[in-house]
């Protein structure tokens, strides 16, 4: 397949705007500003779009709902806090072709009339932020940016924004509070940024990825777009990969290719020829899976049919010699050093996961741990504010679920 | 309308509200710790989970809005399973140290673990631990006890706006904690405390010395503060009031309170406190018998209105005192000694503030709901900071900002400083300019709306003062005063609130009549700013020279012959002397008796020094006090007065709102109306009040205005002007009021040199705060405000001592540097000891005849 999100990225000067025009950049935004805005989000509407943050929503119905809020002024928001452990393919487009991200930003915000956006960057991409601010400034003296855009009459004007290291910020509305310069923790939805989001707007918040797509959309139109990949969610997708492959990185495929393909065609299998014990699909917060569902396609619709999701699309391979109930551990850790405290279960409850799953692999654990373990993980479940807690726990108890056994020995081995 | 089932019961309400909302509304309860009705919801705590048909996850219903057809259980197996789980998890951190926690017994976590919680703990792993914090001075808090519902924080942020507390760290790591990290030098309002769930903020007042189930009583009344009239709780156990406490929702405050209600009533219990009459003998303040003590003073009034007449006693009333008590002195006064000299702090400004402007627009201008504000469209401050006088009413001007109304300062308003658009900390004479070229320019915006042709005629007589020329006069930028202009052009429904400094300055007159074009141009409602729980009453009361009850003039016969024939007394009909007149004809000689009845005279008026050589001529002093203040030093005989709590009586606040205040505790003393009473029976006028009821009924029955008014009716705390709607005085007396020469104050204004002027202190009032350790240790030293430019040109930090010199006297002060402040400008606040009543000299407004505390330039040697 030819390579649309990460095209030309090969060349050196990938992030220069001469080298992006010359590849044929920024077409795309001349033919959006011939079509009416709402074509432009018909057109997306009908590719089948469906956003690359990890929730999977369709990307054209989201802009529809903005464009259908009588308020204005309307923002456009780019969640770049790609903070997702093992998930680094935002950063491939931020730092080497960050134009095509400004190009989709301009078309996404001449569809869904908004004349502000940001870029909401994660704090430790200092040097996406570098390449951003000068493509951005790029952007600005070819008039691809600033209060008359091509002499069409069409305003648009863009902020990088730099988290400070909170993995709640990318949570939409969690990031909405930290751009607005409080806490970051996430809102009660609804109302839906859609509807009221930053400053009470509102706002469209799309992933880097999902605005990354938006030039070729156009540049071919939503019904060739929509052939690319699984027919439910298509699309080319970047999936990072790492782990214990031979070749890890940022792989551009198509939707819906299988996780076999991926690792051992695309990265040239396990490292060291060594046996696959386990493999994480989306990131860390998506359910691990094991090797007997490595033929399942990667995509929306498919991954939660074997108990897991497609997140970010970053797959982490283990191979035989890894031990599970660390790398439990180790993601536990994480969520509970993320956790914001605003609710209850995610604030107290995986604190306690934690503990107890370390407590395991310090040899101290004891008989009914693992029920123990289960029964505060399900206490969480369901009961959060918002995703992250869920998540800790689901992540937990396929970990319980597919590697009890390793739980069971260290147990015993104490 | 939406009708909706919970728990199988059909409800149908008007307009779609939350779950939590409608559930209550059917009188089903459902758990939370992180709700309350003033704060936004939050969706923290996940105890209100419930159960929601077709819908698989349980949703929180603090959160939730219904909808058509919504079926709702919030009791299932499922629900209560949840609930436990959440109060597992609050609890495994939780110290669980129930047994001396002070929140024990009224801990919503405590009754909810009761209710819902698991019965054992299985949590095996280590507890957090965060060590308590004794760093302030009146707040405790025990991070370990904290649920972090957040609720402290939103409500100093969304509520008070004081935004003094944030969480701090993430996830488990979380805690609440000052901005300044250990003392919360913050406005102290305690409203955090009100709304904390559990033992994590507490009060340091009585920490570990009571239990909240030992509470024996509680009793509902007004704060006896300042003239807003927040409904408080006392909680009493055998005679001792415990605590303070507000209640979420009650009262014209609705559940909020300020630092001197929320942490100043212990000056009831100070040690300090008189218990005894006491009488001067060879020169020394002896103790004496009640009995002694009044027979004493009535014997001494007698013996100097036989000797020098009736004008030459004169009595004083403060703003402390209840309608009651005050109604019985001035008929004390009028029927039993037969003057008129009878007058109040009311008159130091408040008074001739209202007086002012009710002549122009009617009795009532002033009487307007405090909630009204933070409906405005635009307010305008004037002549003090609300947030420091009536704390509870500058929240409202707060909450108007929030909601984007433009906030234009005149004067110095430290509580503002965050929310106002446009400040002018003006000194007392550019005030005057200011004002007077203000509404020259909204004059040429807005069309006079000829409701009042003679006011408008004075409008357009008014000497044009060109903002450029008010601009160099002030020093303000002339782009600021335009863009005032515009701001205050586009409101539509101000409101407009005046403190005392406006009032206190020798040209505040001038100002009163330019505030009143303003008011009159922008259409907008007054406020008058008071610092005492009683100004208004004592005004209805008729405790003024020349006014009887409810505001009546004396010198009109059918006024004055239809109070005596009512009362059976014998009124003058000459006027009497106003307060500042009585103490410079006590300085000349000529007032030989003074009664002040609770009024610590020398603390309350510009030059000390004068106000001490009046008393020290005065042959007879009598002070009624709760304590050996300044001026009772001087008495002659001092009699105990009983505190707030000790005794029956009402309010009438600020907005003309009465309000009952009841007694809660039994006091050393008798009441002041029962005191005057027994004197006056000596003096041949017996009143024969048996209790304070009667003392209102005759009130209700010679006050046009109150009658009709039952305790009954004031006990709900929603007895508002104009009452039972009787008629009202509308009759307007313009004539007489003269054009001021604006220009020719301009020309000789003094601008030379640095003015002090006074600072409206949170936690300083003139009155019971000084008797309150608590409020005293919150901000002992007494200080001085002043610029940066004035601080750097003396080379002076924070907290360096210097010496503050004016004509008048010298005092030494601690500096505080206010970069807000102009280099002309230094504030002082009132303070007992090195207060700014030390270094002004006395001076009067020769039209208002309130006490000027303008021109008194300031020398400050380092």
């Amino acid at each position: 397949m030819e390579r649309v999100l990460l095209r030309n990225t090969e060349s050196p000067h990938s992030a220069d705007i001469h080298e992006y025009i010359k590849g044929g950049g920024y077409i795309s935004l001349h033919k959006a500003f011939e079509m009416k805005p709402f074509d432009v989000i018909d057109e997306v509407r009908r590719s089948g779009l469906r956003g690359r943050g990890g929730a999977g929503f369709p990307t054209g119905m989201k802009w529809s709902f903005a464009v259908a809020d009588p308020q204005t002024p309307k923002y456009l928001i780019c969640n770049a806090d790609e903070g997702e452990p093992g998930t680094f393919k935002d950063r491939g487009i931020l730092e080497k072709n960050p134009h095509l991200l400004i190009e989709g930003m301009v078309i996404s915000a001449y569809a869904i009339e908004a004349a502000w956006g940001y870029i909401y960057l994660r704090g430790e991409y200092p040097r996406a932020k570098d390449v951003l601010l000068s493509a951005i400034k790029q952007a600005y003296e070819k008039n691809y940016l600033g209060d008359n855009i091509l002499g069409k009459g069409v305003g648009f004007h863009l902020h990088v924004h730099c988290g400070a290291g909170a993995y709640i910020c990318g949570e939409e509305t969690a990031l909405i509070e930290s751009l607005e310069g409080k806490r970051g923790q996430p809102r009660i939805k609804p109302p839906f940024p859609v509807n009221e989001g930053f400053s009470l707007k509102p706002t469209i918040i799309n992933n880097v990825e999902t605005l990354a797509n938006i030039p070729c959309i156009i540049e071919i139109g939503g019904d060739a777009y929509s052939k690319i990949g699984s027919p439910e969610c298509p699309g080319p997708k970047l999936y990072s990969v790492s782990g214990h492959v031979k070749r890890p990185g940022v792989y551009e495929l198509p939707m819906g290719v299988t996780l076999r393909e991926i690792i051992y065609t695309h990265c040239g299998g396990i490292l060291g020829d060594k046996k696959l014990k386990a493999v994480i699909p989306g990131g860390i917060s998506t359910p691990v899976l094991t090797p007997d569902k490595i033929d399942c396609p990667m995509d929306f619709r498919n991954l939660p049919r074997v108990g897991s999701l497609l997140g970010s699309g970053a797959v982490i391979a283990f191979d035989e010699t890894v031990d599970m109930v660390n790398v439990c551990l180790r993601i536990t850790k994480f969520f509970e050093h993320e956790s914001c405290g605003k609710c209850t279960p995610c604030r107290e409850g995986v604190g306690w996961m934690r503990a107890i799953i370390e407590r395991i692999c310090g040899g101290a654990g004891r008989n009914g741990d693992l029920d123990h373990l289960m029964e505060v993980s399900s206490n969480i479940l369901g009961k959060t504010f918002c995703p992250l807690g869920d998540s800790a726990a689901t992540v937990v108890q396929s970990y319980l679920g597919n590697f009890r056994h390793e739980f069971e020995e260290k147990i015993k081995n104490r | 309308m939406i009708t909706i089932t919970i728990n199988e019961k059909k409800i149908t309400l008007e307009k779609p509200v939350t779950i939590l909302e409608a559930a209550r509304s059917a009188g089903i309860h459902i758990p939370t710790l992180c709700h309350e009705d003033i704060l936004e919801p939050y969706g923290g705590c996940r105890l209100c989970l419930v159960e929601v048909e077709k819908v698989p996850r349980l949703l929180s219903a603090c959160t939730q809005y219904i909808t058509e057809g919504m079926v709702v259980r919030t009791e299932t197996e499922r629900v209560i399973e949840a609930r436990r789980a959440i109060l597992e998890f609050l609890l495994i951190n939780h110290p669980l140290d129930c047994s001396f926690c002070d929140k024990a017994g009224e801990c919503d976590l405590q009754d909810l673990a009761m209710k819902y919680g698991p019965a054992t703990g299985r949590f095996a792993e280590g507890k957090r631990k965060h060590p308590e914090s004794y760093d302030d001075p009146l707040i405790v808090r025990n991070m370990e006890r904290c649920v972090l519902c957040s609720k402290c924080v939103r409500m100093c942020e969304d509520v008070q706006g004081a935004s003094a507390l944030c969480i701090t760290n993430r996830g488990s790591k979380s805690y609440v904690e000052p901005f300044s990290g250990g003392r919360y030098n913050c406005e102290y309002c305690g409203n955090c405390l009100t709304v904390c769930p559990v033992g994590a903020i507490m009060s340091g007042l009585h920490r570990h010395d009571y239990r909240s189930w030992l509470i024996e009583r509680e009793v509902e009344t007004v704060c006896s503060y300042c003239g807003v009239g927040c409904s408080l709780l006392l909680q009493i156990r055998g005679n001792s009031l415990i605590r303070t406490v507000p209640k979420i929702g009650r009262g014209l405050n609705r559940g909020l309170l300020c630092s001197k209600g929320r942490f100043g009533y212990d000056y009831i219990s100070n040690s300090e406190r008189l218990d005894t009459p006491l009488i001067r003998r060879n020169g020394e303040l002896q103790p004496a018998a009640w009995s002694e003590a009044i027979t004493h003073i009535a014997r001494r009034l007698k013996e100097i209105k036989e000797n020098h007449g009736s004008d030459a006693i004169a009595g004083i009333v403060s703003g402390r005192c209840t309608n009651e008590d005050a109604y019985v002195f001035q008929k004390f006064f009028r029927g039993a000694i037969g003057t008129n000299n009878i007058d109040s702090v009311a008159s130091l400004a408040y008074g001739p503030a209202q007086r002012f402007f009710e002549r122009i627009f009617g009795q009532g201008v002033t009487a307007n709901d405090i909630h009204g504000i933070s409906n405005s469209d635009g307010i305008f401050v004037i002549g003090g900071d609300p947030t420091g006088i009536n704390p509870v009413l500058g929240l409202q001007v707060r909450s108007a900002c929030k909601k984007g109304a433009p906030v234009v300062v005149m004067g110095y308003a430290e509580g503002l400083k965050r929310f106002s658009k446009h400040a002018f900390i003006t000194n007392s004479t550019t005030e005057t300019v200011l004002l007077a070229s203000l509404v020259s320019e909204i004059k040429k915006k807005k069309s006079l709306p000829g409701e009042r042709p003679v006011f408008e005629e004075i409008i357009s007589g008014l000497q044009p003062v060109p903002l450029k020329d008010a601009s160099e006069m002030s020093g303000f930028g002339l782009n600021d005063l335009v863009d005032t202009v515009d701001t205050l052009s586009n409101m539509i429904n101000p409101s407009i609130i005046v403190g005392r400094d406006i009032v206190q300055t020798s040209t505040g007159h001038m100002s009163l009549l330019f505030l009143a074009a303003l008011a009159y141009l922008l259409n907008g409602r007054i406020y008058l700013l008071s610092e005492l729980p009683n100004e208004q009453g004592l005004l209805d009361m008729g405790c003024q020279p020349d006014m009887l009850p409810s505001g009546r003039p004396l010198t009109i016969e059918t006024f004055r012959t239809r109070c005596e024939e009512t009362l059976g007394i014998a009124i003058p009909s000459t006027p009497g002397l106003n307060y500042v007149e009585m103490i410079e004809a006590a300085h000349a000689g000529r007032i030989k008796a003074l009664y002040v009845m609770g009024e610590d005279t020398v603390q309350g008026l510009p030059d000390r020094n004068y106000v001490s050589d009046a008393l020290r001529n005065v042959e007879f002093l009598v002070v009624q006090d709760m304590f050996l203040t300044e001026t009772a030093q001087y008495a002659d005989v001092v009699l105990p007065s009983l505190s707030w709590a000790e005794k029956e009586g009402s309010y009438t606040n600020l907005e003309r709102r009465v309000q009952l205040t009841k007694k809660a505790v039994e006091g050393e003393g008798i009441e002041e109306w029962k005191i005057i009473s027994e004197m006056s029976k000596i003096l041949g006028l017996d009143m024969g009040y048996r209790s304070v009821t009667d003392i209102f009924t005759e009130i209700v029955r010679i006050s046009h205005i109150y009658r009709e008014i039952t305790y009954n009716d004031i006990t709900s705390g929603r007895c508002m002007w104009p009452y039972k709607g009787g008629p009202l005085r509308h009759d307007v007396h313009i004539e007489g009021i003269e054009l001021p020469d604006i220009v020719s104050v301009m020309k000789n204004a003094d601008e030379s040199g640095v003015q002090v002027r006074r600072e409206a202190h949170l936690f300083h009032s003139q009155n019971a705060s000084r008797y309150s350790p608590a409020l005293q240790s919150i901000s002992p030293e007494p200080y001085v405000k002043m610029s940066e430019t004035l601080a750097g040109r003396l080379s002076l930090r924070d907290g360096e001592h210097v010496k503050v010199v004016t004509e008048a006297g010298s005092i030494t002060l601690s500096v505080h540097r206010d970069p807000c402040l102009p280099e002309n400008v230094v504030l002082i606040p009132p303070f007992e000891k090195g207060g700014i009543f030390e270094i002004t000299k006395w001076k009067v407004n020769p039209v208002t005849k309130a006490p000027a505390l303008d021109g008194n330039r300031v020398i400050i040697e380092t």
